[in-house]
């Protein structure tokens, strides 16, 4: 078998950790979540 | 100048004991001393910084004043646009990014009275976490030379450290920031993802890119956030939050901070004098009357690959011109990495964004039900020397600066802030630093722990010997 340039070694190491996590995604879950998830925590943070 | 804080000179000259002409002709003369062996600068401005000055005196001296920063020199990554003057990115080509508007973050300090001395070396594309550049040199590290200053923002640990300049920009996509505060001995923030404008800075990864500030305390780190910070129409992620006064009750210590320790991912394969220096320092603030306590935290490792694997996709997608027509101008560790890019699907990184936003969630409940602040090294390692590690391959390379900034990536795919602050030195005397991470725009606490834990230990005031 000839032997993975780094990169795609790289590339198939990052995306294999993906897909196994992805497989526990509700279908709600999209990327704008994220803001949601730091601004949300504004009554949370009590000041300093 | 090395022995003034940002916070010291803004005092000096709003007292009138220092002219904003006599702080940038100081600065000058130890760029010029120094700079053959730093290496912060890639455009020095002399010229422009002594006009500007004069204008700031004459001002002064009428009791006109711009703002908290008025006459303080500080220094710009050159990757912050502004107007009439080039902006490399650290490659060869000098004019490599060009906006329509002036980086805001910058453009907010110079509006506040700071004085531009230039725009500061930085790894190509900020690319990178030693510090190396092939075009501009590699900037040097004030404490050892010879070994990495970290970056990207490498000529702004430097240029602080060396006292170049009391202040400076960074951006941080992966640590960019941190990495150099924690590799130069000064102190570097990675705010909240959108509580620092990114209009007008070349993008890597606008999902994982911050702008910061880097100075030698958390005082003058404060004073510049209070700046820098803000709403902006041109950045449609900037967060539209009121900005707190971050000096406020910085000096009213930390009892009954609950601060953590992580039992996993951060202490794993770290270099032995690192995690003394962090404990030690953990130590500190509970002398200071915060309550530490260990505790285990969702795996870093799942969000750090997940970031990275967003970041290699953007910084591609971004880059993609100069890699398609110009590849031979790249230096090959850059190359590699933005080839990376190329070969990830859709699929994948758009399962990455969702994935970072569940990750991201679980960690602030996880985490931050439990403590305020989370502590942890900014580096695996010490600053290394530099010349062993370019003389491997450009893989080798990549990998031990993959792994370099290991500890810091993970907060960019949360989007937290994190704070870099000195702890210390190693037996070789080279700075030791921890990481203090905090819940979403907790800016303010993490200041406060490291104000209180410089004002206790002090290793703020050794500077390095040039």
């Amino acid at each position: 078998m000839a032997e993975q340039r780094p990169q795609q070694a790289e590339v198939a190491g990052m995306a294999g950790v993906i897909e196994r996590l992805a497989g526990e995604l509700a279908l709600a879950e999209e990327p704008a979540c994220f803001i949601v998830a730091l601004e949300g925590e504004e009554d949370a943070a009590p000041d300093a | 100048m090395p022995e003034e804080s940002l916070t010291a000179i803004a005092a000096a000259i709003r007292a009138r004991a220092l002219s904003p002409i006599e702080a940038v002709e100081r600065s000058l003369e130890r760029i010029r001393k120094h700079e053959g062996r730093i290496r912060a600068f890639i455009a020095l401005e002399e010229e422009g910084a002594l006009r500007r000055a004069h204008a700031l005196e004459g001002e002064a001296a009428k009791g006109q004043w711009r703002g908290p920063l008025h006459g303080v020199p500080v220094g710009l990554k050159d990757l912050c646009h502004i107007e009439g003057l080039p902006t490399s990115c650290g490659t060869r080509i000098p004019e490599y990014f060009t906006s329509p508007q002036e980086c805001t973050a910058a453009r907010r300090l110079l509006d506040a009275g700071a004085i531009s001395l230039g725009k500061l070396n930085m790894t190509e594309l900020a690319m990178g976490a030693f510090g190396d550049n092939a075009h501009h040199g590699d900037a040097d590290n004030p404490w050892q030379p010879g070994h990495a200053t970290g970056g990207s923002s490498s000529g702004s640990g430097a240029g602080v450290a060396a006292g170049f300049f009391a202040g400076a920009v960074g951006s941080d996509t992966g640590g960019s920031i941190r990495l150099p505060a924690a590799c130069c001995g000064v102190v570097g923030l990675k705010p909240t993802y959108g509580r620092v404008s990114r209009a007008g800075a070349m993008v890597l990864s606008w999902s994982m890119d911050h702008l910061g500030p880097l100075a030698w305390t958390a005082r003058d780190v404060a004073l510049t956030l209070n700046v820098m910070a803000g709403r902006d129409p041109a950045d449609a992620t900037a967060s539209r939050r009121p900005v707190p006064d971050y000096l406020e009750g910085i000096d009213r210590g930390i009892r009954g901070f609950r601060v953590g320790l992580p039992e996993n991912y951060f202490f794993e394969r770290l270099d032995p004098e690192v995690a003394t220096g962090v404990r030690a320092a953990a130590r500190q603030l509970e002398q200071l009357g915060a309550e530490v306590k260990e505790l285990r935290i969702p795996d870093a490792q799942h969000m750090t690959d997940v970031a990275m694997l967003i970041a290699r996709s953007e910084s591609s997608a971004l880059h993609s011109a100069i890699l398609r027509e110009q590849p031979e101008v790249l230096q090959p560790t850059v190359r590699a990495r933005l080839e990376v890019g190329f070969a990830i699907s859709a699929h994948d990184y758009l399962q990455a964004l969702r994935l970072r936003s569940r990750l991201t969630r679980t960690f602030i409940r996880d985490v931050f039900d439990e403590i305020d602040v989370l502590l942890t090294p900014v580096t695996p390692e010490p600053p290394p020397a530099l010349a062993p590690l370019k003389a491997g391959t450009a893989e080798a390379f990549n990998a031990r600066s993959g792994r370099f900034s290991s500890l810091t990536r993970p907060f960019n795919g949360y989007g937290l802030p994190a704070l870099s602050v000195p702890c210390g030195f190693t037996a070789a005397g080279l700075p030791l630093a921890f990481q203090a991470v905090g819940r979403p725009f907790d800016e303010a606490r993490l200041l406060r722990l490291a104000h209180a834990y410089q004002e206790a230990a002090g290793w703020h005031h050794q500077r390095p010997r040039l």
